[in-house]
């Protein structure tokens, strides 16, 4: 049980600015989710967490104690590695017992803590093998076990499933909950699978070029994004992007033109700042519908370019005349061959970003 | 700049280190300097500038040992790496049990410690009743003084080095025969090779990294041999290089000076004058190497 | 599916005819050449396996003929001279260089091939240059050294100056450097110090490696000559490497099978180490020689 915070903490290799400025507060017990594209530092400030990287500026705070310059070994933090990391000439009970023999407690103490991971982890049969001897799943079960033993404090995982096949993803994703469930101990996970990321989250942490973008709940993320790339990066298929020019801004409304070169739209909004002359909408795929050309002025022209027919959705993916990509989700309709179509955007879904990819928001 | 974090690993390099620096540069500066110096156990040394390296290269014995060495590798390189190569192909051709069995005959001389190997061939090459020339006189051929005729001393020598040292390329061009994918040779199948044409236009060019390595190491190591010749021929400080010096090499010559004639001034500028001819051999092999890759 | 079977009958009898005349040849030959690489060795057992004064080799035979005589030779050789001493000096010379060579070997490739630190470039760039520097340059200086340290005819003089080998660091860093990163890191989040890492991580990963380098270092001590030549030339330094030399002086008077008794001695501990591990010790070879 243990809250963390990260203060201020940034991270340069050399000249390359790998992490800015990044704060972050963890409670105790929480199952945070850090998710990013590659290279955005995710992996760079877990293991600042760990130790194993250095964190010169700013602090990280363990239970409310400074961190920064203590061994990686005596924080108390326990890391499950992509790669699994297993000891390869050591039995997977040696494995999961190797911290233990390090710190030379003594062999009952030992043979009771592995056993207890063990069996939490269905491992019981699987002790006297070597990683040689495992499956993907085992050998990710091995080195789950080997954090476990430890009873650290706070659990960093570090991409620990995608080395498995999608099937097995699964399953470890429902015993990793499990196991939150059952531990209760703060879990910091690293994934850049966004679905992994929202099934498994407390809050989530959605990191982009070496910048924390936004932290909270996945719904709240998925539903309030606070700019573009984490709207974007959240969802699948992902977030659909239209350029608008603001033709006239009221009260409590403001009305937009050229969507997809010629339609507009009225959209409920408050205190919209009238010094802003173009927006991006973001609309997610089921907030579009296809609709009946009644030529009315929020109707869209789409052409349609392919489409993914999934059995209970299907997704079509259309282009406007501006070029911009349009992906419908229709669940009732099934494509009926036609290339044409016409859709209708529902103003309740719609999100509106400014030019610099900062949500605009109704106040 | 000396964290405290960068001390285990210094720690534990310092024995490696310190016994590299102590007995392996500390000699090669101080042999340098010795190369100086005209000096033997017993006087004081004094410096006579390149004197010992003019003695050296001014001196009969080195021409010879020169001579010697040059006529030795020319034939012993190439004829041990063409020989091996054979010998690789011949395994390669055996599958299973087999190709283990004669690999681990072939290689077996390899495995001797070469102060045995050169003893038992000196027993083979006595005249007379020697194995070899008992075996002559099983054909009327009369006994030949393999090691003590100046026409055959070279031969006999450069044969017991193949004796030695085939199993060894042998077996380092065998690893890179497996290491050649096998999609080569059945494109080259397919498209109505032969097996003579299969080595000449798939193996030999696929081996080449490994040819060069089984090369340049034939030579770095020929280029110092002392060993063998040392023992096929009288094997003590006041008695080596054979009749006429026939088998007299340079590493031999500068042994001979420093703990024959106690004349380590000499001896240590025999070294460097070696080195320099090692390294630039070395150096031009890779020259070579470098012009054979452009295209 | 009959057709089938039909061409490929239809086929065999040429593919095997051809096959034979190869296969003949090709035995032939390795037959041949299995004989001229273990004659000398078998022709070395036959004359220490045979009645005293009957030279062998005017009648070249496959196999000993007196398992009693070559006994007795032995005997001669152990109890008349300091062949005993000699095998003790041997083991004990190439025993210790083994293991200076492994630990101290294993404990810079570690950090060489796993970390960075201060000065890591340049020290191993001079440590592979060395590869290239004949021995010839050094053996003189490094004679001259261990004299003055008042070491020759010593077992220190003997092993210490050999210890440091660039050849073994490489082929352990060689190895080492296939250990993941990850692996190093999660022993030190399991509290395992620095040196604990490289006793229970590294060392047992790198066990086949070690194994290699042991087995290449004992062939290359046992069979080392030169050095102990000239380092140890007192008779109770004498190395069975020199007790041989003694041997086979030309004016020693002792008969050729004696002389091959006292090779075939010499012989023995690699001969039987090759044969334990004749896998190991090929491999060895090509990963050092593919490696190069
Ligand atoms: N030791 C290092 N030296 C220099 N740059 C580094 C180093 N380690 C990481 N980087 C850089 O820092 C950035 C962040 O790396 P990090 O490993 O944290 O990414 P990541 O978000 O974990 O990506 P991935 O999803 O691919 O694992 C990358 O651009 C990487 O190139
Ligand atoms: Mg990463």
């Amino acid at each position: 049980m243990a809250d963390l915070q990260i203060i201020n903490v940034s991270k340069s290799y050399g000249a390359v600015e790998v992490l800015r400025d990044v704060n972050l507060s963890i409670a105790s017990g929480e199952f945070v989710v850090f998710v990013g594209p590659s290279g955005c530092g995710k992996s760079t400030l877990l293991r600042m967490v760990s130790g194993l990287e250095e964190a010169p500026v700013g602090e990280i705070r363990l239970e409310g104690k400074v961190v920064n310059r203590v061994d990686p070994a005596k924080r108390g933090v326990a890391m499950v590695f992509q790669s699994y990391a297993l000891y390869p000439h050591m039995t997977a009970f040696q494995n999961m017992a190797f911290s233990l023999t390090m710190a030379r407690e003594p062999k009952a103490l030992i043979k009771e803590k592995v056993g207890r991971a063990a069996a939490i982890l269905r491992l019981e049969k699987l002790l006297d093998r070597r990683p040689g001897e495992l499956s993907g799943g085992q050998k990710q079960r091995v080195a789950i076990g080997r954090a476990i033993v430890r009873e650290p404090k706070v659990f960093l995982f570090d991409e620990p499933l995608s080395n498995l096949d999608t099937e097995l993803r699964v399953q470890m994703r429902a015993e990793l909950i499990q196991l939150h469930a059952n531990l209760g101990t703060t879990m910091i996970y690293v994934t850049h699978d966004q679905v992994e990321a929202m099934t498994l989250a407390d809050k989530m942490v959605v990191m982009n070029g070496g910048i924390i973008q936004q932290h909270g709940t996945p719904l709240g993320l998925y539903d309030d994004p606070d700019n573009k790339f984490v709207a974007g990066f959240i969802g699948s298929p992902k977030m659909n992007f239209i350029k608008a020019k603001v033709e006239a801004v009221r009260a409590d409304a403001i009305t937009l033109s050229d969507l997809g070169g010629r339609s507009r739209l009225e959209l409920p909004f408050r205190n919209f700042d009238a010094g802003i002359r173009e927006v991006e909408l973001g609309v997610r795929t089921e907030h579009i519908n296809i609709a009946q050309d009644t030529g009315a002025t929020d109707i869209l022209a789409a052409r349609v370019a392919f489409v993914e027919e999934l059995g209970d959705v299907t997704f079509i993916h259309t282009d406007l005349s501006t070029g911009e990509r349009l992906v419908v989700r229709s669940s009732k309709a099934r494509h009926r061959g036609s290339t044409e179509c016409f859709v209708k955007l529902d103003p309740a879904g719609v999100l509106l970003f400014g030019t610099n990819g900062e949500r605009i928001r109704s106040a | 700049m000396l964290d405290k974090k960068h001390v285990p690993h210094l720690l534990m390099v310092f024995p490696f280190l310190a016994l590299f620096a102590v007995f392996f540069l500390y000699p090669i500066v101080s042999g340098f300097v010795y190369s100086f110096y005209d000096w033997n156990a017993t006087t004081t040394s004094r410096f006579v500038g390149l004197a010992n390296y003019q003695r050296v290269i001014h001196s009969r014995d080195f021409s010879k040992a020169m001579w010697n060495l040059g006529s030795y590798i020319v034939i012993t390189v190439p004829v041990g790496i063409a020989v091996a190569f054979c010998l690789a192909l011949l395994v390669e051709s055996f599958k299973g049990f087999w190709q283990n069995f004669f690999r681990s005959i072939f290689f077996m001389p390899v495995v001797l410690p070469m102060f045995l190997a050169a003893t038992i061939w000196r027993w083979i090459y006595t005249p007379n009743i020697g194995l070899l020339n008992t075996i002559r006189g099983l054909f009327g051929l009369p006994s030949v003084q393999f090691l003590n005729d100046t026409s055959t001393m070279l031969y006999s020598l450069i044969a017991v080095d193949i004796w030695v040292s085939a199993g060894f390329n042998m077996v380092i061009i065998l690893a890179g025969m497996k290491n050649i994918p096998r999609h080569y040779y059945e494109a080259a199948r397919l498209d109505g090779a032969s097996k003579l044409q299969e080595i000449l236009y798939i193996t030999i060019p696929m081996l080449y990294p490994v040819l060069f390595f089984v090369t340049t190491y034939g030579v770095i190591s020929a280029l110092q041999v002392f060993d063998t010749p040392w023992l096929l021929t009288g094997s003590s400080f006041s008695q080596y290089g054979g009749r006429q010096n026939a088998l007299l090499f340079p590493v031999m010559d500068m042994m001979g000076r420093g703990f024959g004639e106690l004349k380590f001034g000499q001896a240590a500028a025999y070294g460097f004058i070696l080195t320099t001819v090692i390294v630039s051999v070395t150096a031009v092999m890779f020259a070579l190497r470098k012009k054979g890759h452009q295209p | 599916m009959t057709t089938d079977v039909g061409l490929i009958r239809s086929a065999a009898p040429n593919y095997a005819l051809d096959l034979s005349i190869w296969t003949v040849l090709k035995w032939t030959v390795a037959i041949c050449v299995a004989i001229v690489a273990v004659f000398p060795i078998v022709w070395m057992v036959n004359v220490v396996f045979a009645e005293p004064g009957v030279p062998v080799s005017i009648n070249p035979r496959l196999l000993p003929t007196s398992l009693s005589a070559g006994i007795a030779k032995i005997n001669t050789i152990l109890s008349e001279t300091g062949y005993l001493h000699a095998y003790y000096i041997s083991i004990t010379y190439s025993l210790l260089t083994i293991a200076g060579v492994l630990l101290f070997g294993s404990m810079a490739a570690f950090e060489f091939a796993l970390f960075e630190f201060p000065g890591k470039r340049p020290m191993f760039a001079i440590v592979m240059l060395s590869l290239m520097v004949p021995t010839a340059v050094t053996l003189i200086p490094t004679y001259l050294l261990t004299a003055n340290l008042g070491w020759l005819n010593t077992m220190q003089g003997l092993v210490v100056p050999g210890l440091a080998s660039a050849f073994g660091l490489f082929m352990l860093i060689q190895f080492m450097r296939t250990i993941p990163r990850e692996m190093i890191e999660a022993a030190r989040l399991d509290g395992a110090s620095h040196f604990q890492i490289y006793r229970h991580i590294a060392l047992p990963m790198s066990r086949n490696a070690l194994v290699t380098l042991a087995i290449l270092t004992f062939m290359q001590t046992w069979g080392n000559f030169i050095w102990p030549l000239i380092v140890a030339p007192s008779p109770q330094m004498y190395t069975v490497g020199q007790v041989v030399g003694l041997f086979n002086a030309p004016f020693s008077h002792v008969t050729v099978d004696i002389v091959m008794a006292a090779n075939l001695l010499a012989a023995l501990p690699p001969l039987i180490f090759f044969l334990l591990f004749q896998r190991k010790i090929v491999e060895g070879i090509a990963m050092s020689g593919s490696k190069g």
